[in-house]
């Protein structure tokens, strides 16, 4: 019997991701319980949007790949790992063999933690559980140990729901939606660097007072918000870069254009075979928690429009690219995400109330960090992409891909470090870490909020 | 045939939601609508080109076009509400 049901999984992973992804969705989608035929055409979508993405990839890799590399020989500059886009980093994360127990773990944990009233994120966006998902699949991938990757991505739910409960009233206040938080850790993740380093600037005199107002940002800057414009000059820019003459170097120009905007929508088929599984979860979980005033976990596209926002990523898009240059040690050629660069500042942009200068900086900073941590985690990412059959490698030399999401995001870089490190020191670590950001938002600003409030009361009466 | 346009942060997740709870309502209403997906930062300039735009966040853009926040249809607190006043729009 055992011995029957692991060759009908080896036979699954075998068969490869464009047949496992169908089976796999279709058994999440039972699972919440949508109807068989439902269910199964979920999971078709998702294994079609796999086909679009992994045909996408490799015709961005024959092209990029050996441009890059070419630029690499030419100027002397080492930036050999392919930004291939947080889409790219969904779609082999949903095609890992593990995905179905990570998603159930996941949804329990939400489940358990709104139970024992330790959150109030009701997080059904099952789209983006990928983000969480991946930290888990790369940890099961370098460890061979499932519990291990579960373990990974269990702590990584914990967290992202803990941080969205703890950013929702500066959400609230600054984009005005009530009654909702964001765990997306795409978004939240930035905070991880961004709080400590705030509380920092906020304590170096003067910082706070400089106050820059940036008009007709958006007019001057605008193309890069544009994913045509930029791909189109970014590959042109690596081609004139990588010595390709004139017509070579435009015709790399419209096929990067064309990789930026048909892998959105690959994606979407994605979003949109998940979407009944969201719904049916969502359905249950409002029932099940009717009585209770919860936020409602949402993606946080809902706040990337914000002018702030725009106005800050529009201005860090080409910082960033600069930023790649410069760094020592960065191999990663930032690409097709510098499109969602208003995900990782928008919640920066939030805590600072829109301060220009601080934006800035924080924003760079954070980039960096992204910068470091994919060039770091990339040769994983690469082997467990060739894993489910997308090669990038091209001939001349070993190409590595990466993004700016899964490990590269901090908070999920540390919370894989911590898995994949020697664990009698790094998993005590990181529950003091955690430890300290929960005592922070849970005990000490809570009451340093009474304090305040009760002085103010009391200042209140002394002026009557 | 009505054309509305969905616009979310970055044209793919929650407008994909928003446009196919939009299509399906519309659907059992047995109106004919069409959408189309975008990024916010492209409202301004394709907006005008439709006759009703949805966007699920905040939009501070300026189009002529009327708009209508479709929040609601993500958390699914007042959905009904949003629903009856895109569809006031597409009759």
């Amino acid at each position: 019997m055992w011995d029957a049901i692991m060759s009908g999984f080896d036979w699954i992973i075998g068969a490869g991701p464009t047949v496992m992804l169908p089976i796999v969705i279709t058994v999440i989608g039972l699972f919440f319980g949508l109807k068989l035929g439902k269910a199964f055409k979920s999971g078709l979508t998702l294994g079609i949007g796999f086909a679009g993405i992994r045909l996408l990839l490799d015709y961005m890799a024959s092209n990029l790949g050996p441009a890059s590399q070419a630029m690499v020989d030419n100027i002397g500059i080492n930036l050999d790992v392919l930004d291939v886009g947080w889409g790219s980093i969904a779609a082999v994360t949903w095609s890992s063999p593990i995905i179905v127990f990570i998603v159930i773990s996941i949804f329990a944990v939400n489940i358990l933690m709104l139970l024992t009233r330790t959150t109030n994120t009701l997080d059904v966006d099952i789209w983006n559980y990928h983000h969480m998902a991946i930290v888990g699949i790369m940890v099961h991938y370098v460890t061979k140990n499932i519990w291990l990757g579960i373990g990974a991505s269990v702590v990584m739910a914990i967290t992202t729901f803990k941080i969205a409960d703890w950013s929702q009233p500066m959400i609230e206040k600054f984009f005005g939606i009530p009654g909702v938080s964001l765990p997306t850790v795409s978004a939240t993740s930035t905070l991880v660097l961004a709080w400590p380093l705030n509380w920092l600037l906020d304590r170096i005199p003067g910082i706070k007072k400089i106050n820059i107002t940036l008009k007709d940002v958006q007019k001057y800057l605008g193309f890069f918000g544009d994913q045509m414009v930029l791909g189109l000059i970014l590959g042109s820019a690596i081609g004139l870069l990588g010595g390709y003459d004139v017509t070579t170097s435009l015709q790399l120009g419209v096929s990067m254009a064309a990789v930026l905007v048909i892998i959105p929508k690959m994606t979407s088929l994605f979003v949109e075979g998940l979407m009944p599984i969201s719904e049916a979860a969502q359905n249950w979980s409002q029932k099940k928690f009717k009585d209770r005033k919860l936020f409602i976990g949402l993606d946080a596209a809902v706040v990337v429009g914000n002018q702030d926002v725009i106005t800050t990523a529009l201005i860090l898009i080409p910082l960033t690219i600069g930023l790649a240059f410069i760094l020592p040690g960065n191999r990663m050629l930032p690409f097709a995400d510098l499109a969602i660069i208003p995900f990782r500042i928008a919640l920066i942009v939030a805590l600072t109330r829109g301060n220009f200068f601080k934006n800035i900086i924080l924003g760079l900073a954070t980039s960096a960090a992204i910068l470091y941590a994919g060039t770091i985690t990339a040769p994983i990412l690469t082997d467990l992409a060739g894993s489910v059959g997308i090669e990038v490698a091209v001939a001349g030399g070993a190409l590595l891909i990466s993004s700016f999401s899964a490990t590269s995001l901090t908070h999920s870089f540390l919370v894989f470090f911590a898995f994949v490190g020697p664990l009698l020191v790094t998993l005590p670590t990181m529950i003091v870490i955690i430890g300290i950001f929960w005592y922070y938002f849970e005990v000490m600003k809570p009451k340093s909020k009474q304090v305040r409030e009760q002085r103010e009361l009391e200042m209140g009466e002394q002026s009557t | 045939m009505k054309r509305v346009l969905v616009a979310c942060g970055n044209g793919i997740a929650t407008s994909t939601v928003v446009a196919s709870k939009i299509k399906e309502y519309a659907e059992n209403e047995r109106i004919n609508i069409k959408t189309e997906q975008c990024k916010l930062m492209e409202v301004p300039g394709k907006g005008d080109d439709y006759d009703l735009v949805v966007t699920t966040g905040q939009f501070g853009g300026q189009v002529k076009t009327p708009v209508v926040g479709g929040l609601s249809l993500l958390t699914g607190v007042g959905k009904e509400e949003t629903l009856k006043e895109i569809l006031s729009y597409l009759k």
